[in-house]
């Protein structure tokens, strides 16, 4: 009978993938540094979340489930911290894409200096984080160089404001950060984008009499929507990594009112000594950076013939 | 005969090779390299007689030991004394702060000193036997006292000079001179500072106030951490804050040493580093201290210090040569330059230390000093402690609420022992 089946010779086979051995052979070393250092610590994590783990010396380290998802819900910091990451990719992700691409829109413009704009705008984002976080740091401190200027300078008020000491403001200006750090880029992937729109469609909208703000909603927008995606979905994932910049500046203090979720994370691991707990907060954000890309994919308007033709 | 002399030529030659290989290889083998991992203060001399007196000495002394120091900040030492523990990359010495040996013990990552070096009593004779408790777990010493310290009032004469008060004895004094000399327009002034909310910040107050973290066996906080004298006491302290007479904890606030020196800050209570750090910095102020201010339960500060620790991993015959160094009385007496309180019993005696008037409000405030809770959840215990008072003070909640929260979860934590 088996035998019979295997025979059946009607359904057209595809090819069989021939195990190529010098192929595997040279994909090797870069499977090995792949599956040690990418795919054992996400396993080794997995396992680290179901248990409550130790790091002493011959200390065992006990299965208990589900509890530290549960703790993980639960904890009052916890939410606290994923609210403010969430705040921060609310208020950083748009702008950075709106300033980004007004930037990109305006250097693609002009005639002259491009690539001097261009090397400009680039310049924070290859600066290193923990340089600029100092250096905001600096600009916001109680005896910083802003309080030096509204009070001393300008005379705007009479005490300093403790930018860094409030959890609001001092979220603020890691947000301020991020958004001043994220515009380069944002910049020069815009940039690609408005090379690629053809300038024919910008002519004809012309002749056809559209103003230069018509034709860039009716035109640019939606032929670099799939940049805007590609920028919406890189910057939510990169909003939801912010570490360096709040751990340098406000530390996640004062009472952890400033925590964000990898600041939160690295404090249970490293501080509190709560590997367990920490390793199922990674996984948690990870469904969420998912869930929200997910989202982004299947909610992103994808209609632009539609609104081309809405032009004249 | 000619091949007699040849064989016996070969057999010159060849003992001359193995003596000459023995030698060597017998050097080679002793040549070791420990590492120690210290958290001494890059910014007070302490550093510099560590790196450049001590080690220097000790590597004399020792031709075949080498010390590699590695500096990290306090808080530092301790995340990354753990993270080397996950990954098994311990040093072979660590200076420990006191606070630390019963976590480290727990995790098993200490050698019973008691039990595996054999001259470990006559060392530890040498040595107070207050700060030698410190070391000490379940019976075992996992440790030899370091150094020892607390902290006194540190104010500013000038600050106090022009706002006409005089130096606080009792708390309630403390609270209303720190108010007059603050000042909230222009420049502000600050009437006390303190860096931090954690226990050794915290204690100090609670203590002298009377109340207490816990019952005396380190059991149960509810009903002592949660007491009317605590939250009597954190309120005061957060009206402080309140009132803008209070500060350094945030995270924009100027540096301790600075703004004291400065005149921005009235009054700090630190330790007797902080001479060497001002000397440093600031030559040419002259800081002024007192007792810390008593009160109910009369002038209690925080015992300090910290202890010179072995690791499980440890190269152990160079390490315990280090240790016994760095407890004996060169480097004790050394070290007390920069402000280290001596342990050893000899170097306490040197005229360097009787001397040196910088440390004596110390050595008379270590005689009502208490040390934090020896429990080896302290690490995680003073984090909650921080969290409640941090709120407390900023006013977020009611110092009830987070007292009583705080004792709740402490009490988890004492069980955990």
């Amino acid at each position: 009978m088996t035998q019979a089946v295997l025979k059946m010779p009607e359904i057209p086979k595809r090819k069989t993938i021939k195990v190529n051995y010098p192929f595997i052979f040279l994909l090797l070393p870069g499977l090995v540094v792949f599956l040690l250092f990418t795919v054992y610590p996400i396993v080794k994590l997995l396992v680290m979340s179901f248990f409550d783990w130790q790091i002493g010396f011959g200390q065992k380290s006990v299965f208990v489930g589900l509890k530290n998802y549960l703790q993980v819900i639960k904890d009052p910091i916890c939410r606290k911290a994923i609210s403010n990451t969430l705040i921060y990719a609310l208020v950083t992700v748009p702008s950075q894409i709106v300033i980004g691409l007004g930037v990109a829109v305006l250097i693609h413009s002009i005639k002259r200096f491009k690539i001097t704009f261009r090397v400009l705008y680039y310049l924070p984002v290859i600066t290193s984080w923990v340089i600029a976080a100092l250096v905001f740091k600096y600009i916001f401190n109680n005896e910083g160089f802003l309080n030096y200027v509204l009070t001393d300078l300008l005379r705007l008020t009479e005490n300093y404001i403790p930018w860094l000491d409030r959890p609001a403001t001092g979220l603020f200006v890691a947000q301020l950060l991020g958004i001043w750090k994220g515009i380069g880029w944002n910049m020069v992937v815009f940039l690609a984008a408005l090379q690629g729109v053809p300038p024919e469609l910008y002519e004809a909208a012309s002749i056809d009499g559209s103003g230069k703000i018509k034709q860039f909603f009716y035109i640019t927008l939606p032929m670099i929507k799939n940049t805007i995606l590609f920028a919406l979905v890189m910057l939510s994932i990169g909003a939801f990594n912010v570490f360096t910049s709040i751990q340098l500046m406000t530390g996640g203090k004062p009472a952890h009112q400033t925590e964000v979720a990898l600041t939160w994370m690295y404090y249970k691991a490293f501080e509190a000594r709560d590997f367990g707990y920490a390793a199922a907060l990674s996984y948690i954000l990870a469904m969420i950076i998912t869930l929200i890309t997910i989202m982004l994919f299947k909610y992103f308007p994808k209609d632009h013939a539609q609104r081309i033709g809405k032009l004249t | 005969m000619l091949k007699k002399a040849f064989v016996v030529k070969v057999v010159w030659l060849g003992l001359l090779v193995v003596a000459l290989g023995a030698a060597f290889g017998v050097a080679a083998k002793e040549q070791v390299t420990i590492s120690f991992w210290h958290h001494y203060n890059a910014q007070s001399p302490e550093n510099e007689i560590l790196t450049k007196v001590l080690i220097p000495s000790f590597e004399k002394q020792y031709p075949h030991i080498k010390v590699k120091a590695v500096p990290h900040e306090w808080d530092q030492l301790h995340k990354k004394i753990l993270v080397s523990t996950s990954s098994n990359q311990l040093p072979d010495v660590a200076r420990a702060d006191i606070a630390w040996v019963p976590e480290f013990q727990k995790l098993n990552i200490l050698v019973p000193l008691n039990k595996e070096m054999a001259d470990f009593q006559t060392v530890a004779q040498d040595l107070l036997d207050g700060p030698m408790a410190t070391a000490r777990v379940k019976g075992d010493y996992y440790g030899l006292a370091l150094n020892t310290n607390t902290k006194i009032l540190f104010y500013n004469k000038s600050l106090f000079d022009s706002a006409g008060v005089s130096v606080p004895k009792t708390l309630d004094e403390f609270f209303a001179v720190a108010r007059k000399l603050s000042k909230r327009t222009g420049r502000p002034v600050w009437g006390y500072a303190e860096p931090a909310l954690a226990g050794w910040n915290i204690c100090p107050f609670i203590w002298s106030n009377g109340g207490e973290i816990t019952d005396p066996e380190y059991k149960v906080a509810s009903g002592y951490l949660n007491s009317a004298q605590n939250v009597e006491i954190i309120q005061k302290l957060a009206d402080l804050y309140r009132d803008g007479a209070m500060t350094g904890f945030t995270q924009g606030a100027i540096p301790l040493t600075d703004g004291y020196a400065q005149g921005r800050y009235g009054m700090i209570l630190e330790g007797p580093w902080k001479f060497a750090e001002l000397e440093v910095s600031y030559p040419q102020f002259e800081p002024a201290t007192a007792p810390m201010p008593a009160g109910a339960g009369g002038s209690v500060q925080v015992l300090g210090g910290e202890d010179i620790v072995m690791f499980k991993t440890a190269q152990k015959e160079a390490a315990w040569a280090f240790m016994k160094f760095m407890t004996g009385e060169f480097a004790q007496v050394e070290m007390a330059k920069a402000g280290q309180i001596p342990v050893n019993k000899k170097a306490l005696e040197s005229s360097v230390v009787r001397n040196n008037k910088n440390l004596l409000p110390f050595l008379e405030a270590i005689k009502t000093a208490r040390p934090r809770p020896p429990v080896s959840t302290w690490p995680e215990i003073d984090k909650e402690l921080t969290y409640a008072v941090t709120l407390s003070i900023l006013g977020e909640k009611p110092v009830q609420e987070c007292l009583d929260e705080a004792a709740q979860k402490i009490d988890l934590l004492l069980a955990r022992q």
